[in-house]
């Protein structure tokens, strides 16, 4: 029970109070998430787990001989477990109880390789990146992959508490209805979130993964293909929207309006060109992998066969009209200059309406927008300067993961 | 059409629906979206008018052009005429997402004004539209920033067991709450709600998204907080979950705004720490601990930026009564008051209240605390 409702101590759990102040006394930045914590007395049950409904589960026996810090570090370690969806990410990679034990322990080496250094006294033997042979600072998602390998080849990678479905997603019994409502959560997720960053700026010291979290929490990145596709809708719908009224051919609707003649609706079909830095700053094989993202979209707004192909470095190679991004040759090397093969992009004919460049951003720039085209630009790599304000602008940053929480 | 678990998605359908609010469903093809629709439809009586947005031309909702005696007229095509003579009904803009966005342009007056060329439509039928997001329609568009602001955007999630229960029982018809006579009075005091949180975010009064991804979504604007506190208040009136009035607060000024709405709605139920240590005897410590504990600290906080001899008893006072219910959240407060204890003061009796608590954490050589600091030399 939380401190607030419990009006004395649970049973059984007599260091509880002693438990969360030293963790929020040692953890201030997690500390609206320890006492947002519902703690409940479980006998019998032979571990502390945690749902996702925020509540814990406590077996006084087990805890019976655990120093305050010892318990208030479980309380910690669980209230990572919630911080970092580790239950809802363990039903995107797991297919059953099976699978979801070896995840518990991925997901504890999440938490522990940064809270354990920090100063976690966890009892027994806590899971820690080593014990399942990979390094520290990965995404659970990578270090389940390392429990999957060792338990191919039958090598354990030690076991702690059954943290329960607050870490694998696998319902227990008792979980039912009841705790903090979803967005209520969510709302304590993004206070302790604000904590964390707060904390970091003033005070000094957090834990580098817990940081790494909050930042994402409060201003998540979003994967670039979602964001490199609704630029290229958009430039693609506000040219192919530009309905153009005309009188070559009647309206259907002409019957109905008797003397009017009215004009039937158009929509041009719009040419769209790629322009590719091919200069001997770029990394080839992230070019390759946007450039197949574009051509996969531009065939989803049906336009595959308007595809015409730049390679640009300081002189541009002539246009390849191709179907598949397979069959692009990339003819380059030397310095850089977008701005060449922009305009090689606008004197083709017919112009494109849509222009692709896709760059490491270490090139001059025309000063002003091109005439009659838009530009859609793909900037490559974390590190890649700004594109000008002219032009909408995506940042393909390879290392993100596609929707990481970390 | 039996009604199984409580989807909070349903309800706030239904809430926004009563309230005349139009309300988009975001969900991927073959979800129920339509058939959800549909079955509220038929399990209120009402006339249902489906239009598919996609296969539409402008005209279709601006008006056809006729020639009557020499001036031109735009009559509105049959299903508006049809909504018009019931007087009440659901109009409903199926495949919002595939129209292009020359037919999203001429939507912009039917939804938010139901007007339709010439006709107005009842203020009795309410607009009610569904979308597949653009990465799972192979031909859609993104919707276009003044079309999303005037909906109230709502994720259409298919929970497996409602699946489950649906094909073996049928499927449960989403509910519309009958709304008592008057609610509309509360509204004023969530409109009041809204411009306090705008006086203190004057930011996000209007601020239209920046990125293409976003501007389908729902952002904050005038219009849309007008629509959040109308949602709000029906939400109130109807006597709904708070999942629901949480995702009709979301769903109306996008999720950014939305939840820092609500974070500041809930930080609005803590006790002003002012008040609290002009008279201690007010304090009830929050059930929540997490709520009991952001109270106490900003207690703790008010004391340590003015720590006068009188703020500073008054600060132990309040600690004292909370130490019962809450003994460690208090002792994290009793802490930072420990620190900063104004020269003359007379050490307070709900200093030995902590001292267990604290020496059982460890907490008492460790850090020299408060025996050593406060205890009497």
């Amino acid at each position: 029970m939380s401190g607030g409702t419990s009006g004395g101590r649970p049973p059984g759990l007599a260091q509880l109070a002693a438990a969360r102040l030293w963790a929020a006394t040692r953890f201030p930045y997690l500390a609206s998430g320890v006492f947002g914590a519902a703690v409940i007395p479980s006998p019998g049950s032979g571990t502390v787990s945690v749902d996702e409904s925020w509540r814990m589960r406590a077996d006084p026996e087990l805890t019976a001989d655990w120093t305050a810090a010892q318990l208030g570090s479980v309380l910690i370690h669980h209230v990572c477990h919630l911080l970092r969806s580790h239950g809802e990410r363990a039903q995107a990679v797991t297919t059953g109880p099976e699978e979801a034990r070896a995840w518990i322990r991925a997901a504890d080496a999440e938490i522990n390789d940064d809270l354990v250094p920090a100063g976690l006294d966890l009892p027994g033997q806590p899971i820690l990146p080593e014990h399942l042979g990979a390094s520290d600072g990965l995404l659970a998602e990578q270090y389940f992959d390392h429990v999957r390998v060792r338990e191919a080849s039958g090598r354990r990678s030690g076991s702690w508490l059954d943290c329960g479905s607050g870490a694998d997603g696998v319902p227990r019994p008792g979980d039912g209805p009841g705790g903090l409502p979803g967005w209520q959560a969510d709302l304590l997720k993004r206070q302790v979130a604000q904590d964390v960053m707060s904390y970091a700026r003033q005070a000094g010291t957090v834990p580098a993964g817990l940081l790494r979290w909050a930042e994402q929490t409060l201003h998540p990145k979003v994967d670039w293909r979602r964001l490199l596709a609704a630029e290229l809708r958009r430039a693609v719908a506000q040219v192919a929207g530009a309905v153009d009224f005309s009188y070559q051919r009647p309206s259907r609707r002409s019957a109905v309006a008797g003397d009017v003649v009215l004009p039937a609706l158009r929509r041009p079909v719009p040419e769209v060109a790629v322009v590719c830095d091919t200069s001997g700053s770029m990394n080839d094989e992230l070019l390759a992998m946007v450039l197949a993202e574009v051509e996969g979209l531009l065939r989803a707004l049906g336009l595959a066969r308007q595809v015409r192909v730049l390679a640009c470095d300081t002189a541009v190679a002539p246009a390849q009209r191709v179907t598949s991004a397979k069959q692009v040759q990339l003819i380059g090397g030397g310095g850089t200059n977008m701005g060449a093969g922009i305009a090689a992009a606008v004197a083709l004919r017919p112009r494109p309406a849509v222009t692709v460049v896709l760059t490491d951003g270490y090139t001059p720039w025309p000063v002003e927008a091109p005439k009659g085209t838009r530009v859609v630009v793909g900037l490559l790599g974390a590190q890649a300067p700004d594109a000008p304000k002219w032009a909408r602008a995506v940042r393909v940053d390879p290392e993100l993961p596609g929707d990481g929480v970390r | 059409m039996a009604s199984s678990q409580p989807n909070p998605a349903a309800e706030a359908l239904g809430v926004a629906v009563a309230a005349r609010v139009p309300v988009l469903l975001w969900g991927a093809p073959g979800t129920g979206k339509t058939s959800a629709i549909r079955a509220m439809a038929a399990a209120m009586g009402l006339p249902c008018e489906t239009v598919i947005a996609s296969i539409r031309e402008p005209s279709d909702f601006a008006g056809l052009p006729i020639v009557v005696g020499g001036e031109v007229r735009f009559a509105p095509p049959t299903w508006a005429r049809r909504l018009a003579e019931a007087g009440h009904g659901l109009l409903f803009l199926d495949e919002l997402s595939t129209a292009p966005p020359a037919v999203q342009a001429a939507l912009l007056r039917v939804v938010l004004e139901r007007a339709v060329g010439d006709l107005t439509l009842p203020d009795e039928v309410a607009v009610v539209a569904a979308a597949n997001p653009p990465e799972q329609a192979a031909d859609g568009w993104d919707l276009s920033a003044p079309l999303a602001n005037r909906l109230c955007h709502l994720n259409w999630h298919t929970d497996p067991r409602a699946v489950a229960d649906g094909l073996a029982g049928g499927w449960a018809a989403p509910v519309v709450p009958a709304l008592p006579d008057g609610w509309q009075a509360e509204e004023l005091l969530s409109r009041g709600l809204v411009a306090a949180f705008l006086h203190v975010r004057p930011a996000l009064a209007c601020a239209p998204p920046t990125d293409a991804a976003a501007a389908g979504q729902g952002w904050p604007s005038p219009r849309t907080w007008e629509m959040a506190a109308r949602l709000m208040a029906a939400a109130g009136a109807a006597g709904s979950g708070d999942e629901a009035r949480s995702a009709l607060i979301r769903g109306a000024v996008g999720e950014g705004a939305g939840v820092e709405f609500l974070a500041w709605l809930v930080e609005m139920d803590l006790p002003d720490p002012e008040q609290v240590l002009a008279d201690p005897a007010s304090f009830r410590l929050p059930e929540r601990g997490d709520r009991a504990y952001a109270a106490l600290a900003a207690i703790a906080a008010a004391v340590a930026g003015n720590p006068t001899q009188e703020r500073w008893t008054a600060g132990w006072r309040v600690l004292g009564r909370s130490a019962d219910a809450a003994p460690d959240v208090a002792a994290v407060a009793a802490r930072v008051l420990a620190r900063c204890r104004p020269d003359g003061a007379a050490l307070p009796a709900e200093i030995n209240l902590f001292a267990p608590v604290l020496r059982d954490a460890g907490l008492l050589q460790a850090q020299g605390g408060m025996g050593g600091r406060v205890a009497p030399p």
